[in-house]
């Protein structure tokens, strides 16, 4: 009888949860964006759009895949709005005809943007260092720090883009040297944090985090730069909510949606608007998508000859 | 009567493994076989592959060989009724089952490696923490309490203390008796907890994915995850399909024969064994017996768990632990209405897979000795092999049109994860269970709810207390699934631990993981309380 009760209970909650649904014609949102930045982009939005609300699910890229894919094979995706964390990942979604053929009109460069998505964050890769560790002035002197860390780029679209930056002989060095492969670029920040390594590649936002809360860590944007990795949002092609879904993405890209995301822990990709820290002469490098999109698998394969798997 | 029952129980598990298991896996059959069968050949050659599967057996038979033998000598040290602080090391050994898995493996990176408690405190640190070693080693910790219950549940169901006793009246030395009488009495509940630990440790992904990779150890678990991080490419994604199916096939050709050995069960009619009724040990054993314990469980759970209390008081990675660096901060982040709904729903959804998943578990285990019964388990372990992003994906293609974003889809996923976990350690404990007590029951006119009541829960309470209790504590822990299966107004625990886990913030996720803990500590006391009656009532 406890489970029945118990049963019945999930099912008013279910039941609960479709009513609103249906009700004020939401607009779904999937996205891989943190929820540190997310969640005020949202509340802000309703504030500013009375009556129309965003459904959210919210979940790391390899999640976010896995849900997009099995929509396509049970009834095609439910999203209206896609908001992805690396060019690769959207243009995946535009070569299988799931998202774009529309984007706002926006002053946001063309460097990071198509004809069916728009950059409207970004993700610096860079270097941490434990602090009383020579922070490198050079990606190539990585390595002096210490015991080194690096993201795993078959797991992190970003450490994909840093691979397909520097490639694969620059891996081998660090590799040489002792450097350690782990998952994420967080696993290289806390890593780092803790003393487990000298020093690692991350993303800015994840080592800046770590540095506001106290952790003894050195944040370093090396020569050339930081690997600049943006984060695309798009228009679901069979959405029902076109008008709604247009208004997020417009807000999003515009001057207002660009300050939020600026000033809720990511970089925005909109010129003149402040983000998170940045020194003031901070280089930064952008990965050929394009030519990375061909030759992924390969660097892939080449990589996996160094670090294993 | 009996057919009546078997048919209707037979009836039951069909529809519902047709349901939550047949379903989700011809899914992913018919996935990986329309749209990935011309690359078949060149994933199953690809010298990653190969190695992750070297791997994963590997681990699965070192974590087997090593947690097995040490969960059972633990069942067997607590058999002592006049073991000092008896209950207490039985309670203790239970202690690793409540570090969930999204922290554990940080746990014990914190408590071991470069830069850790121990090389603050002593000047030690482990290096091969982070390994092949040391992923053995975590997962088979976590395993021990997993072997101790079912073989705990097996000393109380089907050994001899009688029998044990007159062999050593009649002059056999304690090694002969263990060797003679005890551990082949055991032999099904320890052939039980062994296929579940290999299972299980095929299908396991966390430690290996945060504590295998700086050493290059990849198992198919963490290859999957790896095909769907890059599963934007519709060929990553299949491939992910793939190798989860080659992990069920793996799974069925493990299984299958383990349960066909084990079919040939004893036919008992004995009453279960009652703690008065072990002899006692001697004073040395008393005095080692804490001693080594107590050891065991300062490295496997005492250091760890400090390390993830430690970061969920402390304000930052890497800071000392001294009073300055303390903080409530990382609760306070945690401590918010949508965490405590995400958190109510958890419960509610632990509590229900739990009580269902014992009547499923103890269904499957009641018709162990036929067919059908047999086949049923074999289907249910292919489930819990699944790695659950891979499953939730199932689910997903199979009833998404009509469940998506509803708790029952995750409910259905935490059944179909967690059925093989209900059914083993019941089933360690059923053939106990003579039939002839249910019909006389019967017989004598009682209905079946009364029948079931007063002969059958008696007998098998502990095992289903041990059920229950598993399959709760993992529904409640489990992230992979319901945080893809998750929808607006559906958010689960997992929704929140990736959200704290975002930016690398370790300190909340610990935060959330004692307060979890704590949460579960209520009704772990309430489930320690009902087994002590059990036992001695």
């Amino acid at each position: 009888m406890v489970w029945l009760a118990a049963l019945f209970q999930l099912w008013a909650l279910g039941a609960c949860g479709s009513q609103v649904a249906t009700t004020a014609k939401p607009i779904t949102l999937y996205t891989c964006v943190n929820d540190t930045t997310i969640q005020p982009v949202i509340q802000k939005f309703e504030a500013a759009h009375a009556g129309v609300k965003v459904d959210l699910f919210r979940a790391p890229t390899g999640q976010l895949n896995a849900r997009v894919a099995s929509d396509v094979r049970s009834g095609g995706l439910k999203a209206d709005v896609v908001w992805a964390c690396d060019p690769l990942t959207m243009q995946d979604y535009v070569d299988q005809g799931l998202v774009g053929g529309w984007t706002p009109q926006t002053d946001i460069p063309a460097t990071v943007r198509t004809p069916d998505y728009v950059g409207v964050a970004v993700l610096y890769m860079v270097a941490v260092t434990r602090t009383g560790r020579p922070g490198p002035a050079a990606w190539t002197e990585l390595s002096r720090a210490g015991k080194v860390a690096v993201p795993d780029p078959k797991v992190a679209a970003s450490a994909l883009g840093a691979l397909g930056y520097f490639g694969p002989d620059f891996y081998a060095d660090l590799k040489a040297k002792g450097a350690v492969q782990v998952s994420t670029p967080d696993d290289v920040t806390t890593g780092v944090a803790q003393g487990i390594y000298d020093a690692g590649m991350t993303i800015a936002n994840s080592a800046y985090a770590a540095q506001k809360s106290g952790s003894p860590v050195t944040v370093s944007w090396p020569k050339p730069g930081a690997v600049a990795i943006y984060g695309p949002i798009a228009l679901s092609k069979t959405t029902t909510n076109s008008g709604p879904a247009q208004d997020f993405v417009s807000y999003v890209a515009s001057r207002d949606g660009q300050a939020l995301v600026g000033s809720s822990g990511s970089y925005p990709t909109l010129p003149g608007v402040g983000g998170p820290t940045t020194p003031d002469d901070a280089p930064t490098v952008y990965p050929d998508w394009k030519a990375l999109a061909s030759s992924k698998a390969t660097l892939l394969r080449d990589y996996a000859k160094i670090f294993g798997g | 009567m009996r057919s009546g029952l078997a048919r209707s129980a037979l009836a039951l598990l069909l529809a519902c493994v047709v349901a939550v298991v047949v379903v989700p896996v011809l899914v992913l059959l018919r996935t990986s076989w329309v749209e990935g069968r011309g690359r078949l050949a060149e994933i199953m050659t690809d010298p990653g592959f190969r190695s992750a599967v070297a791997n994963s057996f590997w681990l699965s038979a070192a974590v087997t060989g090593l947690a097995v033998p040490v969960g059972v000598a633990i069942a067997l040290a607590l058999r002592d009724p006049g073991l000092p602080g008896r209950n207490f090391w039985r309670a203790a050994v239970l202690l690793p089952v409540l570090v969930p898995d999204f922290v554990l493996a940080y746990s014990w990176l914190r408590a071991y490696a470069r830069a850790g408690l121990t090389s603050e405190a002593f000047g030690f640190a482990w290096p091969q923490v982070q390994g092949p070693v040391g992923v053995t080693v975590i997962v088979a910790s976590n395993a021990v309490p997993l072997v101790y219950l079912v073989t705990a549940v097996g000393l109380s169901t089907r050994a001899e203390p009688v029998t044990e006793r007159a062999a050593r009246a009649s002059g056999a030395r304690p090694l002969t008796v263990l060797r003679t009488v005890t551990l082949p009495l055991l032999g099904p509940a320890i052939a039980t907890a062994a296929v579940l630990i290999f299972v299980l440790t095929l299908g396991t992904f966390a430690v290996p994915q945060v504590i295998g990779a700086p050493a290059g150890f990849r198992t198919i678990t963490t290859l999957i995850y790896a095909d769907l991080a890059l599963g934007s490419d519709p060929q990553s994604f299949v491939e992910a399909i793939t190798l989860a199916v080659l992990l069920v096939m793996i799974t069925v050709i493990v299984v299958t024969p383990a349960d066909r050995l084990l079919g040939g069960r004893l036919s008992l009619s004995r009453t279960p064994a009652r703690d008065s009724d072990w002899g006692t040990g001697s004073s040395t054993t008393r005095i080692l017996v804490p001693i080594v314990l107590g050891l065991y469980l300062i490295v496997t759970c005492g250091l760890p768990l400090l390390a993830l209390v430690s970061a969920a008081f402390t304000r930052a990675v890497g800071v000392p632990l001294s009073p300055e660096n303390w903080t409530l901060d990382n609760f306070l982040a945690v401590l918010t209405p949508r965490t405590g709904q995400a958190l109510g729903r958890s419960l509610l959804l632990a509590v229900a897979a739990g009580s269902i998943l014992l009547v499923l578990g103890g269904c499957t285990a009641a018709l162990s000795r036929t067919r059908s019964g047999r086949a049923v388990s074999v289907l249910v372990a292919l489930t819990l092999v699944l790695p659950g992003s891979v499953l939730a994906i199932g689910l997903l293609i199979g009833y998404g049109r009509w469940l998506a974003d509803t708790v029952l889809i995750i409910l259905l996923a935490y059944l179909a994860k967690l059925w093989a976990l209900a059914h083993r350690p019941i089933s360690a404990a059923v053939d106990r269970l003579a039939p002839a007590g249910l019909q006389a029951a019967r017989a004598s006119g009682a209905d079946l709810p009364t029948a079931l009541a007063t002969v059958v829960v008696p007998v098998l309470r502990p095992a289903l207390i041990a059920a229950w209790g598993l399959c709760f504590l993992t529904a409640l822990h489990e992230v992979t699934m319901s945080s893809l299966l998750y929808g607006p107004g559906t958010e689960t625990l997992a929704v929140v631990v990736l959200n704290s886990a975002d930016l690398g913030r370790i300190g909340v996720t610990a935060a959330l993981s004692v307060i979890v803990t704590v949460v579960v500590l209520v009704p772990g006391g309430a489930l320690w309380m009902l087994g002590r009656r059990s036992r001695h009532g």
